[in-house]
């Protein structure tokens, strides 16, 4: 391991576990929780089960330019909770984050609490027990809360973020300890997220939105199609920070109701696209100024999004009347590697 | 290129320390207190004479005299002693 090292000392395991979450609070490497002490032992295992060497560099995090190599996200990934396994998911993601078009940078040092959130598709999704069902978005399962966590924890110690000191967000948001579920492709009519973005059924992918919020709309069933678009669609208020576009998770009796009255995803973009509009009288004029100059509205209304395909589909979670919508947008996409 | 960075009080070292992984820690700040949304023209406009003297200071003097004036308080702001994190500015 190349890392400094620190030597820590306890009368028993729970002793040390205690001093080792003390001293990594003290030196601001952590979201707030406890962390498991990687140990230059795990570290190696971590590397090798990431199918890399250790001095890879993946990418460069802002603000302070800090250097995010293999081995660096390993001791991250540990300290978040994560199976060794669970490293190629976590690179794939750190990979998708540090390309140029994705406003990394911005999201570390605003006040706004804009945050990355990860979707994952492919079999990995069963290969590590990444959740996709009842409860998908948590909590309860440990790779869902511990790969989300260990982004949180390379951002602040690899990029730099530290709250109040780098990073101005003025309240903050608990989507920032963790935001991440897979896509419930099983019980998907349509073809998974991924496949519309170019990949392979039988590959496994990351993509990363940049995400501002998280809204469960609950209700429509029963009603139609067009009634559940008009109920999702006036649950999908415009907002800062999300307004590159809007990723909705249909949940999964949703999704097989607009598939059974015969609507395509593009169909359901499109509806949504023309029901998620709010008078402009409704909104500040000032907002509903900048919202119009970024093409997302017109003299009389504020639109939800540019165009159609700016509103991002994917199928999540269990059985219910339930979907989430997130303002977000710029998705990149990573192939995740070495599983 | 001279340079100067424009901020209210409330960023004035964050943005130091943002101007520093640029490269430039000793930058020259004109700072106005936080916030600044909600005022008229006119208020807005005296805020702005107020920072000129420093303004034109960070477009006139050499940089040796810069970097002189503002050795030290780079050095506070950037790495403020033992703060890993913060509720309030710092």
């Amino acid at each position: 391991m190349t890392q400094a090292q620190t030597i820590l000392t306890g009368e028993s395991v729970a002793d040390l576990l205690t001093r080792s979450y003390e001293h990594a609070y003290e030196q601001g490497w952590t979201d707030g929780l406890p962390i498991i002490p990687p140990t230059p032992e795990a570290v190696e295992r971590f590397v090798a089960a990431s199918g890399r060497s250790g001095d890879d560099l993946i990418g460069v995090l802002p603000p302070r330019k800090g250097r995010a190599t293999v081995e660096v996200i390993a001791v991250n990934a540990i300290m978040a909770g994560c199976r060794a396994e669970y490293m190629p998911v976590v690179i794939a993601a750190i990979e998708a984050m540090t390309d140029p078009s994705y406003p990394l940078e911005f999201m570390q040092v605003t006040t706004n609490p804009m945050t990355p959130f990860l979707l994952v598709n492919g079999p990995v999704r069963q290969q590590l027990d990444i959740n996709y069902g009842t409860g998908c978005l948590g909590p309860g399962w440990r790779a869902n809360a511990t790969i989300g966590r260990s982004i949180r924890l390379s951002m602040i110690n690899i990029g730099g973020a530290l709250p109040g000191v780098y990073s101005k967000v003025s309240l903050g948001s608990p989507l920032r300890y963790s935001y991440i579920c897979g896509e419930n492709e099983e019980e998907n009519p349509w073809t998974p997220f991924h496949v519309d973005r170019g990949f392979e059924r039988s590959q496994s992918t990351v993509t990363v939105f940049k995400a501002s919020n998280f809204c469960n709309i609950s209700g429509g069933e029963g009603v139609g199609a067009d009634e559940i678009l008009r109920h999702i669609a006036t649950n999908m208020p415009p907002m800062y920070g999300g307004g590159d576009g809007a990723l909705l998770l249909l949940g999964i009796n949703h999704a097989r109701s607009l598939f059974d009255a015969g609507l395509t995803k593009r169909d359901i973009q499109q509806r949504l696209f023309e029901y998620a509009r709010v008078p402009a009288a409704h909104f500040a004029e000032s907002f509903a100024t900048t919202e119009r100059n970024a093409g997302r509205g017109d003299a009389d209304s504020v639109w939800r999004a540019r165009c159609p395909e700016e509103i991002y589909l994917a199928v999540a979670g269990g059985p219910g009347p339930q979907d989430v919508y997130i303002g977000a947008g710029m998705p990149q996409t990573r192939l995740i590697r070495g599983l | 290129m001279p340079t100067v960075m424009v901020v209210t009080d409330t960023f004035a070292k964050f943005g130091r320390r943002m101007a520093s992984t640029q490269g430039c820690p000793y930058v020259i700040i004109a700072e106005t207190p936080n916030p600044i949304r909600q005022l008229e023209p006119d208020a807005l406009r005296a805020r702005a004479q107020a920072m000129l003297p420093t303004v034109i200071d960070g477009l006139t003097l050499p940089p040796a005299e810069i970097q002189r004036r503002m050795r030290e308080v780079a050095r506070e702001e950037i790495h403020p002693s033992g703060v890993v994190r913060s509720a309030s500015p710092v």
